[in-house]
């Protein structure tokens, strides 16, 4: 006992120091919010990382519904770019699904109303084939969903192809893939805007020709080409694919067949859009009509 | 001027132009404006070590009082008073400091002396108080640039002191 208090006498200014010092830090973490917080995060530290790891592992199992909302997401999206939409006169027409466009300016008067013409519909990819000389494409989307004959499919990078035939929850594509007369789509070179036709011969999925370029073009490689609009199926400017070379089918010919890497990659498809052109039928019937006029 | 008087008077007027001056100016993130412990730095040599130890906690509550920071600069400043001490035995010469002072001061220790006797203690604060402050391992090169900034500003600080408060004798 005596040498106890001995050795408590002996280092008194240092257990003092020693209380004193516990005093204090015991105010710090008792009054000082960020401290605690800041000491409990450190701890964390280790359940976090763990955590984390948890994460990785479950974030595969969910990429599936993760990947439906974003392309939910998209086809949210797409309808409201303005490519989707036409210009009309609005005088006598009255439809729901617009958009306005306003100056600038502070008055913000209205420059132009634009109706909707294309819509976009997104699919799932169900069955899909690059080895057939004529491919076909089977999406999760029928005709429950408004999906019709002849609407044009397109991908997240490009053109797809052509829905061909529509059961209740399903639909076949004609896929860009189709060798020869069956699939041709009206395209343009984005940089020199001239036309051709977009036609697949078979071979690797990667590529295809775009034929019937007049020869005065001037090509650049790595162009882009887009869809023309002329079609009924697609709108302006979706990318088809890029100028890979030329190559000339005889010296006699006046145009250019030009071999065109495709935008999609048809090897890995997932996601597809349907483009519902509401006005496809407008243009058809009107173009029907005359060249019946014209064969009488 | 008895020391008593002179210390309870540097205790108000170091704490005032602390709380309402230092504290008050915004250099760098990275640089703060110490000088209260110059309080626990001035005591008297021959103070015994508990009451410079409850001094210094007194002084270190106080300005955490103001500061919303309680118990942080009390900490630091108890473990400088604890210091203070094996320091001045370290610097001073064989036969002590001479008495005719009895607070340490420039005059009584030599320039040279007083300024590493201040610069370690006010590392050694500044070490503990940014600690406790920053509290996070991860940012250890913010901490220990605002260790050494903030100790050089307190050193500047210090001898603007010593030299306006220069006593002849």
């Amino acid at each position: 006992m005596r040498n106890l208090i001995i050795f408590l006498r002996r280092y008194f200014n240092f257990f003092l120091f020693l209380l004193l010092e516990v005093i204090c830090l015991v105010l710090v973490f008792q009054n000082n919010d960020f401290q605690k917080t800041a000491y409990l995060n450190s701890a964390n530290n280790i359940s976090a990382r763990l955590y984390e790891r948890y994460n990785n592992v479950e974030y595969y199992f969910h990429l599936k519904a993760t990947n439906d909302s974003l392309v939910k997401e998209n086809a949210r999206l797409h309808n409201m770019l303005r490519t989707s939409f036409d210009t009309v006169i609005l005088d006598n027409i009255v439809k729901n699904d617009t958009m306005r466009q306003y100056s600038t300016d502070t008055a913000r008067k209205v420059i132009s109303t634009s109706v909707r013409r294309y819509l976009y519909k997104a699919a799932k990819v169900v069955n899909n084939s690059v080895t057939n000389p004529i491919n076909y494409i089977t999406i999760h989307r029928g005709s429950a969903d408004g999906i019709r004959p002849n609407m044009g499919v397109v991908g997240p990078s490009g053109v797809v192809g052509i829905v061909r035939s529509v059961n209740e929850h399903y639909a076949v594509v004609l896929s860009l893939l189709s060798k020869g007369r069956n699939f041709g789509t009206s395209a343009r070179l984005s940089h020199s805007k001239e036309m051709g036709m977009v036609r697949w011969h078979g071979g690797e999925a990667g590529y295809a020709t775009m034929e019937d370029v007049p020869k005065s073009v001037h090509l650049v490689k790595g162009d882009t080409v887009v869809t023309s609009g002329y079609s009924a199926f697609f709108p302006e400017n979706i990318p088809i694919g890029y100028v890979e070379s030329t190559e000339e089918v005889d010296k006699a010919s006046t145009s250019f067949n030009i071999r065109i890497r495709l935008a999609t990659n048809f090897y890995n498809l997932q996601y597809v859009y349907v483009i519902d052109n509401l006005l496809q039928d407008e243009q058809k019937s009107l173009e029907d009509s005359t060249y019946k006029l014209i064969k009488q | 001027m008895s020391i008593l008087l002179r210390n309870i008077i540097r205790f108000v007027l170091l704490l005032l132009l602390q709380v309402f001056v230092l504290n008050k100016i915004l250099l760098h993130q990275s640089v703060s404006f110490n000088i209260y412990m110059l309080f626990v730095l001035l005591l008297p040599f021959n103070l015994p070590r508990p009451a410079l130890m409850l001094l210094a906690l007194l002084m270190g509550l106080t300005h955490d009082m103001f500061m919303n920071t309680m118990g942080m600069h009390a900490a630091a400043c108890v473990f400088i008073a604890y210091l203070r001490p094996f320091i001045i035995n370290i610097l001073s010469p064989q036969g002590g400091f001479e008495t005719t002072q009895k607070t340490p001061s420039m005059t009584s220790m030599g320039v040279s002396q007083f300024l590493i006797y201040a610069a370690i203690l006010v590392f050694l604060h500044n070490l503990v108080f940014f600690s406790l402050e920053v509290f996070n391992v991860g940012s250890f090169l913010y901490l220990l640039l605002k260790i050494i900034f903030s100790t050089a500003a307190s050193i500047f600080l210090i001898v603007l002191y010593e030299l306006l408060f220069f006593s002849r004798k």
